[in-house]
C-alpha cells in the first residue's frame, strides 16, 4: 500500500477522506484570516451591507497615528517580555524540584495544574480580591517586609505588573508538566555517563538536562509567547470590562476588542489584527531560526 | 472492502451537507415563523436577569393572556454588554429579534445602520397612537432621549436615576445637617475630612455626576445644535463642574470606588458620608448594609440653585427586519408596557422607576412608597430629570469620556488637559460622523 504510485483515484479518495476536516479549516480558519486580511485595506465598508468603497492602507495609516494603538502595542510587548521567561524558568525549576521528591510530587502536580483548569474569571475575581488596596492579602503580606499598601488595580504604574504575575501564575501549571513530560524523557544513561566522567549535579544539569531539554525549552516558549501576545481574558476579568487604570494594560487584542465591538470600526479592528498577526510570526520566526542553532533533537 | 470505505465516505459527507443545511436554515427562518395557531410570534431580546428577569416574565405572561393575536418570547441575551453583541451578531447574519432592549445611545448608530425603524406609525399615527394626553402624561426626559432626527425610534422601559444616599447614623454622630445643595456639602467637607470621614464617594467614574453638575451649571457634555452637535466639553462651564468634583477628590475629601466598583462598599463602611450611585442599587443596598446602618436616600442635591439627575438604563426598540404584523405585534405590547397599570407593576418589583406622571400620583403606587421610603428619591428626582445627546458614534464619546475621567483620576491629569483632550476627540468624532 504505502509504496503504491499515487494516481488521480487514490488521490481523489484521499481528498474524501480529507475533505470533512477541510471543509472545516478553510471555514472557521482559513476564511476568517483572508477575510479580516481583506477587510484590513476596506475604506468606507459598511459591515452589514458588506459594501465598501474601496480599498488602501487608510487603516494602517489610522493604526499608525493612533497613541492609543502605540500604547497598545508597547503594553503588549512588556507583557510578553514578562510574562514568558520567567514562567519558562519558574516552571522549570518547579519541574526539576518535583522530579526530585517522590512522596508528594502527584499532589503538587495537581496542585499546580489547578490554575490551567480553571475560569480565567473565576481566578481573576480571586486575584482581584487578593490585589485590593484595603484588604487584600498581597499588600498585606508586602506590609510584614514593611512595603506600603500598594494601589495594585488602581495605579497605572503597577496594573500591569499585577496582570503579569497573575498571568505567569496562571500560566505554570501546565508548562511544568510539560517540562515534567521532558524530564521523564531523558535517558538516565547520561546522567551516568556524566557521573563516571566526574561531573558535578549543577555540570550535569547545563551539559545534559538543558541541551536534552531544549525541544520542549522551545516549544513551551513558542507556546508562550504566541498566548501571550493575545492576551485579552485576563484583563476584562481582571479589571471588569476595563482596559485598566489610565489604559495601562491596554494591550493589542483590547484594542482591537474595542474597536470592533465599542467603536463599530471594524476595518481598524481588523488592521489592528494583522499587525498583532506579523508581529506574532516575525518573533515565532526569529525564535525558529535560533532554534536551528541552539535546540536539540 | 472498497464498496464500504466509499458508502461510508459519502454517508459522512452526506451527513455533513445535511446538517450544514439544516444550520443555514435554522439561522434564516426564527425571525419570522409563526406559531402553529395562528398567532404572531414577537421576539424580545433583553439584558435582564435575577429578580428582574422574573418581573420581565410575568408582565410578558400578562401581555400574552390579554389578548389572543400575538405571542411574545423573552429571551436574555446575558448582560447589556452581551446584549450589544448579539445584536451586532444578529443583524450582520439577518437573524434580528422583532425588539430589543438597548440603551437609547445606540439609536443613531442603528439608524445609520439601518436595523431600526421609527415608531412613528404606530405611535403617533396608527389606530393604536398613544394619545396626546399619553405623551404628556410621560415624563419628557423620558419622550425627549426617545426622538432622534424628528422621529421616535425608542420606548423607554428600564430606566433608573442617580440618587444620593446618606448615612444618618454618622450624620448624627458628627452633627451635619442635611445638605440641600452641593456646595452645603463642599462646605461641611473640610471638617469633615478633619474628623476622618469623606464628605462623597463615587463609583467608579464621575462621568455621570460631571453631566449632571456641567448641566446645572448651564450647558450639556454635548448639545444639539440645529440637525448637528455641539461638544461643550472644555467650556467655562464645565470646567468648572469638573472641577468642583476634581478638587474634592484631590484634596481627599471626595473618593472614587476604584477597584470596589460601586462605591456602596465605602458607604456602608462610614468612610464615605454621603454616596451619589444608581437608583438602582436601592435592593443591593438593603441586603448589602449592615443592620444597624440608619441610611437613606435623596434626590441628588442642587448646584446652582438647579436640580438634575442623569437618567441611566434601556429602551427598546424595534427591528425593520420584522414582518408587519409583527411590528403591530410588537407595538401593542409596547405600549402595553408603558401602560400605567404595568409601569407600576415593573417599578414596584424592581425599583426602576415608573415612566408616567400618573403612575407616581397613584394611590396605590404612593402606598408602595410610603412602605418603601429608599425608592422615593428617584421618583422625586424625575421632573429635574435628563439624558444624554446620543448621536453617531456615541458609544465611542463615551469610551473616550470614561478615559478622561479616569486619566484625571489615576494620572493626575488636570481638567483643563483631559477634558481638552475630550473636546478634541469628540468634534472629530461629530464631524466624520454627523
Amino acid at each position: 500500500m504505502i509504496n503504491e504510485k499515487p494516481t488521480i483515484k487514490s488521490s481523489l479518495k484521499a481528498l474524501l477522506y480529507l475533505l470533512p476536516m477541510l471543509v472545516i479549516t478553510v471555514m472557521f480558519n482559513i476564511w476568517p484570516i483572508i477575510s479580516s486580511f481583506l477587510m484590513s485595506f476596506y475604506k468606507d465598508y459598511n459591515f452589514y451591507t458588506d459594501e465598501v468603497g474601496g480599498l488602501g492602507f487608510d487603516n494602517f495609516l489610522y493604526l499608525w497615528n493612533d497613541p492609543d494603538f502605540h500604547l497598545a502595542v508597547r503594553n503588549t510587548l512588556i507583557f510578553v517580555a514578562g510574562v514568558v521567561p520567567t514562567t519558562v524558568i519558574l516552571s522549570l525549576v518547579i519541574a526539576l524540584l518535583l522530579n526530585q521528591i517522590k512522596v508528594f510530587s502527584g499532589f503538587f502536580r495537581t496542585v499546580y495544574f489547578l490554575p490551567f483548569v480553571t475560569s480565567t474569571v473565576a481566578i481573576a475575581m480571586v486575584w482581584n480580591w487578593i490585589y485590593h488596596s484595603d484588604y487584600g492579602l498581597m499588600n498585606y503580606f508586602l506590609g510584614f517586609f514593611g512595603v506600603h499598601p500598594i494601589n495594585w488595580l488602581t495605579n497605572p504604574h503597577y496594573s500591569l505588573l499585577a496582570l503579569i504575575i497573575m498571568s505567569i501564575w496562571k500560566g505554570l501549571g501546565f508548562n511544568i508538566i510539560l517540562f515534567l513530560v521532558g524530564l521523564n524523557n531523558i535517558d538516565k544513561g547520561y546522567y551516568n555517563a556524566a557521573e563516571i566522567d566526574g561531573a558535578n549535579a549543577l555540570q550535569r544539569f547545563w551539559n545534559v538536562t538543558i541541551p536534552l531539554l531544549s525541544p520542549i525549552t522551545f516549544l513551551v516558549s513558542v507556546n508562550g509567547i504566541i498566548g501571550s501576545f493575545k492576551v485579552f481574558d485576563q484583563i476584562f476579568a481582571l479589571f471588569q470590562g476595563t482596559p485598566g487604570p489610565g489604559k495601562a494594560d491596554l494591550t493589542i487584542v483590547y484594542y482591537l476588542y474595542q474597536k470592533f465591538y465599542t467603536e463599530y470600526k471594524y476595518p481598524v479592528a481588523a488592521a489592528s489584527g494583522v499587525v498583532l498577526f506579523f508581529l506574532i510570526l516575525l518573533v515565532t520566526l526569529v525564535q525558529m531560526w535560533y532554534s536551528r542553532k541552539h535546540v536539540h533533537y | 472492502m472498497k464498496k464500504t470505505v466509499w458508502g461510508k465516505s459519502l454517508l459522512g459527507i452526506s451527513a455533513l451537507a445535511l446538517g450544514l443545511t439544516l444550520a443555514g436554515c435554522s439561522t434564516g427562518k426564527t425571525a419570522d415563523k409563526s406559531t402553529s395557531d395562528k398567532k404572531v410570534t414577537i421576539t424580545f431580546w433583553h439584558g435582564m436577569n435575577g429578580p428582574y428577569a422574573k418581573a420581565l416574565d410575568s408582565i410578558i405572561k400578562d401581555f400574552n393572556g390579554s389578548q389572543d393575536k400575538y405571542v411574545v418570547k423573552g429571551t436574555a441575551q446575558g448582560d447589556y454588554t452581551a446584549l450589544q453583541q448579539k445584536i451586532m451578531a444578529g443583524a450582520k447574519s439577518k437573524s434580528l429579534p422583532t425588539i430589543s432592549q438597548t440603551t437609547y445611545t445606540t439609536v443613531p448608530d442603528y439608524v445609520k445602520n439601518g436595523f431600526i425603524t421609527p415608531l412613528d406609525p404606530y405611535m403617533i399615527d396608527g389606530a393604536d397612537k398613544l394619545s396626546a394626553s399619553d405623551l404628556k402624561d410621560i415624563y419628557p426626559a423620558f419622550i425627549s432621549s426617545s426622538k432622534y432626527q424628528g422621529k421616535y425610534y425608542s420606548i423607554p422601559f428600564s430606566k433608573s436615576t442617580r440618587i444620593m444616599y446618606y448615612n444618618k447614623t454618622l450624620m448624627d454622630q458628627l452633627g451635619v445637617k442635611m445638605p440641600k445643595s452641593w456646595e452645603d456639602i463642599q462646605a461641611m467637607a473640610p471638617a469633615l475630612k478633619a474628623k476622618g470621614v469623606m464628605a462623597v464617594g463615587f463609583d467608579k467614574s464621575f462621568d455621570m455626576e460631571l453631566e449632571g453638575l456641567a448641566r446645572q451649571a448651564g450647558n450639556a457634555l454635548v448639545a444639539t445644535k440645529g440637525k448637528s452637535f455641539q461638544a461643550n466639553l472644555n467650556t467655562k462651564q464645565t470646567l468648572e463642574a469638573t472641577h468642583f468634583i476634581w478638587d474634592m477628590i484631590q484634596k481627599g475629601e471626595a473618593k472614587t470606588a476604584g477597584e470596589d466598583i460601586y462605591g456602596d462598599k465605602a458607604f456602608t463602611s462610614g468612610k464615605t458620608l454621603f454616596y451619589v450611585g444608581s437608583s438602582a442599587g436601592v435592593s443591593h443596598m438593603k441586603t448589602g448594609a449592615p443592620k444597624d446602618l440608619d441610611w437613606g436616600t435623596m434626590p441628588l442635591p442642587t448646584y446652582k440653585g438647579k436640580s438634575a439627575t442623569e437618567l441611566a438604563g434601556n429602551d427598546i426598540v424595534m427591528f425593520k427586519s420584522a414582518s408587519t404584523d409583527q411590528q403591530k405585534g410588537a407595538w401593542a405590547f409596547m405600549k402595553f408596557l408603558m401602560s400605567k397599570k404595568e409601569t407600576i407593576k415593573w417599578a414596584e418589583a424592581t425599583g426602576y422607576v415608573p415612566l408616567r406622571k400618573s403612575a407616581v400620583q397613584d394611590a396605590d403606587f404612593q402606598a408602595f412608597l410610603k412602605k418603601d421610603p429608599t425608592s422615593e428619591a428617584s421618583v422625586k428626582s424625575l421632573p429635574g430629570g435628563f439624558q444624554s445627546t446620543a448621536f453617531i458614534g456615541f458609544t465611542e464619546y463615551r469610551n473616550n469620556l470614561l478615559s478622561a475621567v479616569d486619566a484625571m483620576l489615576t494620572k493626575s491629569e488636570t481638567p483643563e488637559k483631559a477634558m481638552g483632550d475630550l473636546q478634541t476627540k469628540t468634534k472629530q468624532i461629530i464631524k466624520d460622523n454627523n
